[in-house]
């Protein structure tokens, strides 16, 4: 395990800077990869993948050209590879059906709707690495300073703790 | 504490104490050294090789140490032992991983996570807290007299764990520049590791020099170490605060900490407030009823287990590994002490050359600076039967009492690096110190506990009779 990746999944340039920059403060620590379609994304992931590195978020908005953010995430949650990554939809346009699909077939972990406040994504984004880091029993310190850090410690408290 | 040590660090020191094993085995008895005191000193290398570069889990390295000692110098060993050594049964060794200390140490555990469950460890450090008012300086001192006051019953890693988020939602409140920032977020390591001198079930290598000198038949009870060690806590605690409070001076004038909420009122909590306070009442009361703190330390985990107060899963997550590591510290003493290797030991060196107070500082600094690069009870593990081992000697005019005590508190006064003991490295995560306010802070702090325990207090406990 190398590096703690957030890959952000959207089409328009200007959007995906305004994203990136919202969640900026977690840099260096926590990288953030960009695609601009789900077979970029998948580029990605392979990437990541194949550098030993975690990806513990994907954060995508619904309509990209191709394949939409939602038939990303679901074949994310398919995969029993990538099932465990954090998965956020942030658009304005999916549709009833695709919202609904995205929960029941993706288990979609949140749903943030455009235009967000930058604040409210920040949080959402490292309540939802927080939960990631605890899930998966990646060392509870190594993030203290950018994530949640009452939880992480909370965690440390109940889990099998380095002797004194 | 160490970091979990990279491969070819693990590949050093299984090849090393590896190496060592075999060679002194097959070297065998040579002058003084006895069949069985040549095993044992095989197996003592090859354990501090092991405790020392991490290359398996503590744990590991101590259950190894009990499956080697039966293997080769208990009554069952696999192996023919000399004709009049007395070999020791096969049960004993396995009886360290229930030594009445570890029995005690479990009470300890039971007690700390079922506060922590109901919350009763925030909420009382929130009633303590409410006296020190909202002065920098006199919160700076309420929050180390409560991590200290909690990390004496609970694990020093714990507390910290707990004290931390209690502290980092109010340095973010604080001016980014402000230097009492940088002491709130250092005070609670610093008094977590001091607060585990306090009571024999603060910190691993209490027990383990608690359960050395037990088994030399020296019984030293709940209340009598903490008449030896919570004066050096104290002080010690005080010395921190006017450091911290000279190093990092508070630029705001109020600081507002909340901890805490209602207490739980439901019929479990109210079980373990009336168990926690028992059980304390129990152990500082030993002189006048005479029960064991082990076997009052073993009431609560009956009595919260019986009463569903705590379930078969908050059991599960007792750090039963701490409690296995402290068993083959003790296990390796009583071998040490079963087949001679102390004499040996003892017999290196012409001790009687050697002023007690020069021999009990050089015991202190070792342990000392061992423990700042290793683990605490890793340190205490290897240190209390060499410490103890020389004091009982005939030839050292050393008291046993005081070389356990001394050896104990030297390694949980070794605070100088992140990675000396797990507070420190919850600290230091959190971003808000650097590696130099630990080290400044830290070693200051250690070699003025150092002296106090090697220079100040020996004579005092001495006229007061507790040595």
């Amino acid at each position: 395990m190398n590096e703690l990746v957030i890959l952000v999944v959207e089409d328009e340039p200007e959007v995906r800077d305004a994203i990136v920059r919202d969640l900026e403060s977690l840099g260096p620590k926590i990288r953030i990869d960009q695609a601009e379609s789900v077979d970029d994304a998948e580029g990605a992931l392979r990437e990541a993948k194949a550098d030993n590195d975690s990806i513990g978020l994907v954060l995508a908005d619904h309509r990209l050209p191709g394949r939409t953010g939602v038939d990303l995430l679901v074949s994310l949650h398919e995969n029993p590879d990538t099932r465990h990554i954090r998965k956020v939809l942030i658009t304005g346009q999916a549709g009833h059906q695709d919202t609904i699909r995205a929960i029941n077939q993706a288990a979609l972990d949140h749903y943030i709707a455009k235009p967000w406040e930058p604040e409210i994504l920040l949080e959402i984004v490292v309540d939802q690495l927080t939960g990631y880091v605890i899930d998966r029993g990646i060392d509870r310190l190594a993030y203290l300073d950018v994530l949640d850090a009452p939880r992480l410690l909370e965690a440390l408290a109940d889990g099998p703790g380095r002797p004194d | 504490m160490t970091t979990p040590s990279g491969p070819s660090r693990r590949q050093a020191g299984i090849a090393l104490a590896g190496l060592w094993f075999v060679v002194v085995l097959a070297i065998g008895d040579a002058g003084d050294l006895t069949t069985e005191s040549s095993r044992m000193l095989a197996i003592f290398g090859a354990a501090v090789v092991l405790w020392v570069t991490e290359a398996i889990p503590l744990s590991a390295t101590s259950i190894m140490v009990i499956l080697a000692e039966i293997l080769l110098v208990s009554d069952e060993a696999i192996v023919a032992t000399s004709e009049g050594f007395d070999a020791p049964p096969y049960s004993g060794f396995f009886a360290t991983l229930a030594h009445p200390v570890l029995m005690l140490f479990l009470g300890g555990f039971v007690l700390a996570d079922a506060a922590a469950k109901f919350r009763l460890d925030r909420n009382l450090a929130g009633v303590m807290l409410k006296p020190f008012g909202q002065s920098p300086r006199s919160i700076l001192a309420g929050l180390m007299t409560i991590t200290a006051v909690l990390s004496m019953f609970m694990s020093n890693t714990a507390t910290t764990a707990a004290m931390i988020a209690v502290v980092l939602p109010v340095t973010a409140r604080l001016e980014r520049d402000d230097p009492i920032r940088t002491a709130l977020v250092l005070a609670v390591p610093v008094a977590a590791n001091i607060g585990g001198l306090g009571t024999p079930v603060g910190s691993p290598p209490n027990a383990i020099a608690l359960g050395r000198l037990a088994d030399e038949g020296i019984s030293i009870d709940f209340l009598k170490w903490m008449m030896l060690a919570v004066p050096i806590m104290l002080v010690v605690l005080v010395f921190g605060w006017l450091l911290l409070t000279r190093l990092y001076p508070a630029n705001a004038t109020t600081v507002d900490v909340r901890v805490g909420g209602e207490f739980d009122r439901s019929g479990h909590a109210q079980i373990l407030y009336v168990v926690f306070a028992m059980t304390i009442l129990g152990w500082i009361t030993e002189p006048l009823h005479g029960i064991p703190s082990a076997v009052v330390g073993f009431v609560p985990v009956v009595v919260l287990l019986t009463t569903n107060v705590i379930g078969v899963d908050d059991l599960q997550k007792i750090n039963w590994h701490v409690l296995w590591l402290v068993g083959g510290g003790i296990a390796l003493g009583n071998g040490v002490g079963a087949t001679g290797l102390d004499d040996w030991l003892v017999a290196l060196f012409d001790w009687g050359s050697l002023s007690t107070a020069i021999l009990a500082a050089a015991l202190a600094l070792l342990a000392l600076t061992m423990s700042t690069l290793i683990s605490n009870s890793a340190t205490a593990n290897l240190m209390v039967p060499i410490g103890v081992s020389l004091a009982m000697s005939p030839a050292v005019d050393l008291d046993p009492v005081l070389a356990g005590v001394i050896v104990a508190l030297s390694c949980s006064l070794a605070m100088g690096l992140p990675i000396s003991t797990p507070p420190n490295a919850i600290a230091y995560a959190t971003g808000s110190i650097q590696p130099r306010d630990l080290a400044r802070t830290g070693i200051t702090i250690g070699l003025f506990g150092l002296v106090l325990v090697v220079v100040i207090a020996p004579p005092i406990w001495d006229r007061l009779g507790l040595l």
